[in-house]
Protein backbone atom coordinates (compact mmCIF):
# COMPACT_ATOMS: atom_id res chain seq x y z
CA UNK A 1 0.00 0.00 0.00
CA UNK A 2 1.51 3.54 -1.55
CA UNK A 3 -0.71 5.91 0.16
CA UNK A 4 -3.58 6.07 2.92
CA UNK A 5 -5.98 8.82 3.95
CA UNK A 6 -7.75 9.21 7.22
CA UNK A 7 -10.66 11.15 8.46
CA UNK A 8 -10.82 11.47 12.37
CA UNK A 9 -13.83 13.20 13.87
CA UNK A 10 -14.02 11.10 17.62
CA UNK A 11 -11.85 12.64 19.93
CA UNK A 12 -12.36 10.03 22.97
CA UNK A 13 -8.87 8.97 24.07
CA UNK A 14 -9.84 5.36 23.57
CA UNK A 15 -11.89 5.88 20.35
CA UNK A 16 -8.63 8.43 18.84
CA UNK A 17 -6.16 5.42 19.39
CA UNK A 18 -7.83 2.93 16.62
CA UNK A 19 -6.19 5.52 14.09
CA UNK A 20 -3.34 6.53 15.65
CA UNK A 21 -2.30 2.64 15.73
CA UNK A 22 -3.11 1.95 12.02
CA UNK A 23 -1.47 5.37 10.53
CA UNK A 24 1.52 4.08 12.67
CA UNK A 25 1.57 0.45 11.55
CA UNK A 26 1.10 1.77 8.18
CA UNK A 27 3.93 4.46 8.15
CA UNK A 28 6.21 1.67 9.61
CA UNK A 29 6.10 -0.17 6.50
CA UNK A 30 6.53 2.99 4.22
CA UNK A 31 2.83 4.13 3.45
CA UNK A 32 2.63 7.53 3.06
CA UNK A 33 -0.10 8.63 5.39
CA UNK A 34 -2.45 12.05 5.94
CA UNK A 35 -4.77 12.45 8.63
CA UNK A 36 -7.43 14.92 8.66
CA UNK A 37 -8.82 16.08 12.28
CA UNK A 38 -12.54 17.30 11.80
CA UNK A 39 -14.99 17.86 14.57
CA UNK A 40 -14.14 17.64 18.22
CA UNK A 41 -10.93 15.88 17.16
CA UNK A 42 -9.29 19.00 16.03
CA UNK A 43 -8.83 20.13 19.34
CA UNK A 44 -5.92 16.90 19.48
CA UNK A 45 -3.68 18.75 16.88
CA UNK A 46 -3.25 21.17 20.28
CA UNK A 47 -0.75 20.55 22.73
CA UNK A 48 -3.67 21.05 24.96
CA UNK A 49 -6.72 19.26 23.47
CA UNK A 50 -4.25 16.13 22.96
CA UNK A 51 -3.14 16.46 27.05
CA UNK A 52 -7.56 16.52 27.78
CA UNK A 53 -8.69 13.47 25.80
CA UNK A 54 -10.45 11.09 28.00
CA UNK A 55 -12.06 7.96 27.37
CA UNK A 56 -16.00 8.78 27.53
CA UNK A 57 -19.20 7.37 27.71
CA UNK A 58 -19.85 4.09 29.54
CA UNK A 59 -16.16 3.28 30.00
CA UNK A 60 -15.13 6.71 31.45
CA UNK A 61 -14.36 5.38 34.71
CA UNK A 62 -12.05 3.14 33.35
CA UNK A 63 -9.40 6.29 32.08
CA UNK A 64 -6.90 5.49 34.15
CA UNK A 65 -7.20 1.39 33.47
CA UNK A 66 -6.68 2.26 29.75
CA UNK A 67 -3.66 4.62 29.66
CA UNK A 68 -1.95 2.18 31.88
CA UNK A 69 -2.53 -0.77 29.18
CA UNK A 70 -1.81 1.01 26.40
CA UNK A 71 1.55 2.04 28.12
CA UNK A 72 1.74 -1.77 28.63
CA UNK A 73 0.83 -2.80 25.21
CA UNK A 74 4.27 -0.52 24.56
CA UNK A 75 2.42 2.50 23.04
CA UNK A 76 3.00 5.99 24.78
CA UNK A 77 -0.15 6.57 27.08
CA UNK A 78 -0.12 10.28 25.84
CA UNK A 79 -1.97 11.24 22.69
CA UNK A 80 0.68 14.29 22.40
CA UNK A 81 3.79 11.42 21.89
CA UNK A 82 2.00 9.37 19.79
CA UNK A 83 1.55 12.26 17.59
CA UNK A 84 4.90 12.76 17.88
CA UNK A 85 5.99 9.26 17.58
CA UNK A 86 4.03 8.79 14.06
CA UNK A 87 6.13 12.23 12.69
CA UNK A 88 9.00 10.93 13.45
CA UNK A 89 7.88 8.00 11.06
CA UNK A 90 8.76 10.46 8.17
CA UNK A 91 5.50 9.06 6.09
CA UNK A 92 2.41 10.79 8.16
CA UNK A 93 1.02 14.45 7.66
CA UNK A 94 -1.24 15.95 10.44
CA UNK A 95 -4.02 18.31 8.95
CA UNK A 96 -6.75 20.52 10.94
CA UNK A 97 -10.12 20.69 8.94
CA UNK A 98 -10.55 24.81 8.80
CA UNK A 99 -14.24 24.45 10.19
CA UNK A 100 -13.64 22.18 13.39
CA UNK A 101 -10.66 24.75 13.91
CA UNK A 102 -13.05 27.70 13.76
CA UNK A 103 -15.68 26.07 15.79
CA UNK A 104 -13.57 24.56 17.98
CA UNK A 105 -11.27 26.92 18.76
CA UNK A 106 -8.13 25.73 16.62
CA UNK A 107 -5.81 27.99 15.05
CA UNK A 108 -2.05 28.21 13.82
CA UNK A 109 -0.71 29.59 17.45
CA UNK A 110 -1.86 26.63 19.00
CA UNK A 111 -1.45 24.08 16.20
CA UNK A 112 0.99 21.69 17.31
CA UNK A 113 4.24 22.15 15.02
CA UNK A 114 4.07 18.31 13.74
CA UNK A 115 0.88 19.53 12.60
CA UNK A 116 1.16 20.48 8.54
CA UNK A 117 -1.48 23.35 9.12
CA UNK A 118 -4.79 24.06 8.82
CA UNK A 119 -6.92 23.14 5.51
CA UNK A 120 -10.35 23.17 4.08
CA UNK A 121 -11.89 19.82 3.60
CA UNK A 122 -12.41 20.28 0.29
CA UNK A 123 -9.17 20.46 -0.93
CA UNK A 124 -8.30 17.22 1.46
CA UNK A 125 -11.00 15.21 0.16
CA UNK A 126 -9.80 15.82 -3.57
CA UNK A 127 -6.08 15.96 -2.91
CA UNK A 128 -5.77 13.39 -0.33
CA UNK A 129 -8.69 11.53 0.41
CA UNK A 130 -9.27 10.18 -3.25
CA UNK A 131 -6.43 9.75 -4.57
CA UNK A 132 -5.00 7.55 -1.64
CA UNK A 133 -5.31 4.08 -2.14
CA UNK A 134 -7.01 3.27 0.72
CA UNK A 135 -9.49 5.93 2.83
CA UNK A 136 -10.32 5.08 6.68
CA UNK A 137 -12.93 7.57 8.72
CA UNK A 138 -13.11 7.04 12.59
CA UNK B 1 15.94 -28.97 11.65
CA UNK B 2 18.96 -27.19 11.93
CA UNK B 3 19.40 -23.96 14.40
CA UNK B 4 18.99 -21.30 12.73
CA UNK B 5 21.10 -18.63 13.44
CA UNK B 6 19.92 -14.79 14.16
CA UNK B 7 22.06 -11.74 13.43
CA UNK B 8 20.19 -9.66 15.85
CA UNK B 9 16.83 -10.67 17.94
CA UNK B 10 14.06 -8.45 19.02
CA UNK B 11 12.28 -8.81 21.61
CA UNK B 12 8.74 -7.49 21.87
CA UNK B 13 7.37 -9.80 24.63
CA UNK B 14 4.58 -7.87 26.39
CA UNK B 15 3.83 -5.40 23.82
CA UNK B 16 0.75 -5.44 21.55
CA UNK B 17 -0.43 -4.13 18.34
CA UNK B 18 1.08 -1.89 16.99
CA UNK B 19 4.27 -2.25 18.54
CA UNK B 20 5.76 -5.27 17.63
CA UNK B 21 5.22 -4.57 14.14
CA UNK B 22 6.55 -0.82 14.23
CA UNK B 23 9.53 -2.71 16.03
CA UNK B 24 9.98 -5.39 14.08
CA UNK B 25 9.90 -2.78 10.22
CA UNK B 26 12.53 -0.80 11.77
CA UNK B 27 14.64 -3.47 13.16
CA UNK B 28 14.69 -4.75 9.73
CA UNK B 29 15.93 -1.55 8.31
CA UNK B 30 18.95 -1.52 10.51
CA UNK B 31 19.77 -4.94 9.06
CA UNK B 32 21.90 -5.85 5.62
CA UNK B 33 20.08 -8.39 3.12
CA UNK B 34 20.69 -11.58 3.97
CA UNK B 35 20.49 -11.27 7.81
CA UNK B 36 18.16 -12.81 10.05
CA UNK B 37 15.73 -10.82 12.33
CA UNK B 38 14.38 -12.94 15.17
CA UNK B 39 11.37 -11.70 16.62
CA UNK B 40 9.88 -13.03 19.96
CA UNK B 41 6.64 -11.87 20.73
CA UNK B 42 3.52 -12.13 23.09
CA UNK B 43 1.25 -10.89 21.03
CA UNK B 44 -1.46 -13.26 19.12
CA UNK B 45 -2.07 -11.15 16.68
CA UNK B 46 1.40 -11.18 15.21
CA UNK B 47 0.40 -14.78 14.66
CA UNK B 48 -0.51 -13.53 10.72
CA UNK B 49 0.54 -10.16 10.76
CA UNK B 50 4.56 -10.84 10.52
CA UNK B 51 3.76 -14.04 7.47
CA UNK B 52 1.48 -11.53 5.88
CA UNK B 53 4.39 -8.86 6.23
CA UNK B 54 7.11 -10.70 5.27
CA UNK B 55 4.96 -12.07 2.11
CA UNK B 56 4.16 -8.04 0.92
CA UNK B 57 7.58 -6.92 1.79
CA UNK B 58 9.69 -9.63 0.14
CA UNK B 59 11.36 -11.16 2.99
CA UNK B 60 11.21 -15.08 4.05
CA UNK B 61 9.77 -16.17 7.18
CA UNK B 62 12.32 -18.95 7.87
CA UNK B 63 10.39 -20.34 10.76
CA UNK B 64 7.81 -19.46 13.33
CA UNK B 65 7.11 -21.27 16.49
CA UNK B 66 5.00 -21.29 19.72
CA UNK B 67 5.91 -22.21 22.88
CA UNK B 68 4.34 -21.50 26.27
CA UNK B 69 2.64 -18.15 24.59
CA UNK B 70 6.02 -17.63 23.43
CA UNK B 71 5.78 -16.95 19.53
CA UNK B 72 9.68 -16.79 17.65
CA UNK B 73 9.84 -15.84 14.20
CA UNK B 74 13.50 -15.64 12.13
CA UNK B 75 12.95 -13.69 9.08
CA UNK B 76 15.41 -13.54 6.13
CA UNK B 77 16.06 -9.90 5.29
CA UNK B 78 15.21 -9.25 0.89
Amino acid sequence: MKSMAIVVRDDAYDKILTPLAFAYLAAAEGTKVDMLFVNWAVKALTKEGAESLKVDGRHAEQDAWVRERVAKAGLPPDVYDIIKALKDTGNVNFYACSLAGAIFGVDDKNLVPEAEGIVGASWFLNEKAAKAEHYQYF
Amino acid sequence: MAEIKATTTLDTSGKCCPMPMVETTKAIKALAPGDILEIVATDVGTRRDIPSWCERSGHTLLSMTEQDKVLRYFVRKA
